[in-house]
């Protein structure tokens, strides 16, 4: 057996495991609400990573594609009866005209200005939310129909969180796998090198700005299904998608475990959300706990945790000396 | 409706503007730093003068004074955690970072003084002038002429004094001003501490037009961003040109299209301003 057999057996033995999380931890209602949210959440962290982890930028737009999944969704799904499937496309294909939309006015920023234009795009996206009756306005859009997916003959009707925890499970998978080849793509590749040395990337024939586009337009999809499935588990999608809390909430997820990790967003959406739905300390100090965890890690271990452990493991051999 | 009325309107939402994105021109001229709690900074700045006002009963002109005081010893606190970060210019960490303050801030304030909205109350607020058509407050007085001599000091400490000078060649290249023995940590300190006292008095003098509440600060920034970018990134009578003539944009598109879309209208004018003259903004 090679080695990259023995990988991707152990891969698919995690997962496989994963799915029965829920399960072990008691099945109750609590249990599956919680795994479903870490799924969906960590999912939306995903979009985010692709561009803080291999483009070295900082998108502080990434919840215009969250709610625009969200308001597919529902708009399609309560106005126009659409099942599952269908508001998956189009949530897809809205979040990648507004991504190829945004991704070409900022192609020519960097840094901070490319961090302030999207943090602005998103403050006008919810101005907008909030306005337009189109969109439900204040009030947001209420009643969406439990999932249905529907292929050929088969049925699936997913209400409660044990129902979506299996779709959650799946759209979760996929997106790891998506990130798993992404990460050895040629686009991946690219972006760290136009990140780490955009000189060598240009004497290489990379074109920077082309692959810039790329990973901001490959990243919004998989913001925008994290949304898609939000608005089902919740039955309801308004402008409080675009708060703060999701954005701080991917970027703790994504510098918490260590940056350019395939599991780093996962275990770092996991360990926030146990906290808030476990060790609660109310709304507010919610905040202040999720707003120092990110301020900590990177003023004391910009590497994340996993830089933590390479320093304590480091430090007897250090005394040994 | 009365242009001359709307003129002045834009005057003095103009000068707010400038005031409020002072300290972050000065910030990121002098150090290269942005900070994304600007707008938490606000919103803090106008809390401590609001309870400083309700619980001790302090008149509002030692209020603000106060409050701009206790912003800029948070500045020196804040800046001091940060300090690692901001010598090795690492832009990227230090943007999450001021935004995870910003977070902290927000949740704190709401614990401190509760979610709902209050009344920060200028006692000029009530003061209005009348002449014909048109009316004012004293406290626009107060703002604007607070801000023109704000940015007159800010220019002549900046251009025609040692501090200034000092400042100005950290801003060039901080390694070689340190060579020349000049404490850069300690000019980063200081333009910080400035950021955080300017927003402080940008609050006490703007934010008692409405009521104040403890999530608000996000429209501050988006204005404060486009002040800075349109003004030219670091110049001084730049972002005050820009304040004003955002001031007068935003009230005439507030009084002759719609109000709820202001800040998406300024916004747009940015995004064209960053794509007809990206080169210019780009990176320094």
């Amino acid at each position: 057996m090679t080695v990259h057999r023995l990988a991707t057996s152990v891969a698919l033995l995690l997962a496989a495991l994963a799915y029965f999380v829920p399960a072990v931890a008691g099945g109750s209602p609590v249990a599956y609400a919680a795994c479903t949210t870490i799924a969906i959440l960590a999912v939306m962290s995903y979009g985010a990573d692709l561009i803080l982890s291999y483009l070295g930028e900082v998108s502080l737009g990434h919840t215009i594609f969250w709610a625009a999944g969200g308001y597919a969704a529902a708009l399609l799904s309560v106005n126009a009866g659409w099942s599952g499937l269908p508001t998956a496309a189009a949530a897809v294909v809205v979040a990648i005209v507004l991504a190829v939309a945004l991704g070409l006015a900022t192609l020519r920023t960097r840094e901070f200005v490319f961090s302030l234009v999207t943090y602005a795009a998103a403050v006008v996206a919810m101005e907008i939310a909030f306005n337009w009756s189109f969109l439900g306005g204040s009030d947001g859009i209420v009643g969406i129909p439990p999932l249905t997916i529907a292929v050929g003959s088969w049925r699936l009707s997913a209400s409660g969180n044990d129902q979506l925890w299996p779709i959650a499970w799946v759209v979760l998978m996929a997106t790891l796998l998506f990130i798993h080849r992404f990460r050895h793509s040629r686009l991946g590749t690219s972006a760290l090198m136009v990140q780490m040395n955009p000189d060598l990337a240009t004497a290489l024939g990379i074109d920077a700005r082309k692959v810039r586009l790329g990973v901001f337009v490959a990243s919004a999809p998989i913001s925008a299904l994290a949304g898609w499935l939000y608005a089902y588990q919740r039955a309801y999608v308004g402008p409080d998608m675009f708060e703060t809390y999701f954005l701080v909430l991917m970027l703790t997820a994504i510098v918490i475990v260590g940056r350019r990790l395939l599991l780093g967003p996962l275990i770092g959406t996991a360990l926030i959300i146990v906290q808030q739905t476990f060790f609660s300390i109310g709304g507010d100090g919610d905040k202040i706990v999720l707003g120092s965890v990110l301020a900590a890690i990177l003023l004391l271990w910009p590497r994340g945790l996993v830089g933590l452990w390479t320093v304590l493991a480091s430090r007897p051999r250090v005394h040994g000396r | 409706m009365n242009i001359l009325q709307q003129l002045i309107n834009g005057l003095v939402l103009g000068s707010g503007y400038a005031l409020i994105a002072i300290g972050w021109t000065v910030l990121l001229g002098a150090a290269r730093l942005v900070n994304f709690a600007h707008g938490q900074l606000y919103m803090l700045g106008a809390f401590v003068a609001w309870a400083v006002m309700t619980k001790l009963g302090v008149n509002y002109f030692l209020a603000v004074p106060i409050a701009v005081v206790a912003l800029g010893l948070l500045g020196v606190g804040l800046q001091g955690l940060m300090l690692r970060p901001v010598m090795q210019q690492n832009l990227t960490s230090l943007m999450i970072v001021t935004l995870g303050f910003g977070y902290v801030f927000q949740g704190g304030a709401a614990r401190l003084f509760g979610g709902d909205p209050e009344r920060f109350v200028s006692p000029l607020q009530a003061a209005e002038i009348r002449i014909g058509e048109i009316w004012f407050t004293w406290q626009d007085v107060l703002t604007l002429v607070g801000t023109l001599l704000l940015f007159g000091a800010l220019w002549l400490v900046l251009n025609r004094t040692r501090v200034g000078a000092v400042v100005r060649s950290v801003a060039e290249d901080p390694r070689l001003a340190q060579l020349f023995g000049i404490n850069a940590a300690l000019v980063y300190i200081g333009v910080f501490v400035f950021e955080c006292a300017a927003v402080a008095l940008g609050a006490g003098l703007v934010a008692p037009r409405s009521p104040i509440l403890t999530s608000m600060g996000f429209d501050e920034v988006i204005l404060t961003f486009v002040v800075v970018v349109l003004g030219g990134i670091g110049s001084v009578t730049g972002s005050l040109v820009a304040g004003f003539g955002l001031g007068l944009f935003t009230a005439l598109f507030g009084a002759l299209v719609s109000s709820a879309y202001t800040t998406a209208a300024a916004f747009f004018v940015l995004l064209a301003f960053l794509v007809l003259r990206p080169r210019g903004l780009a990176a320094r």
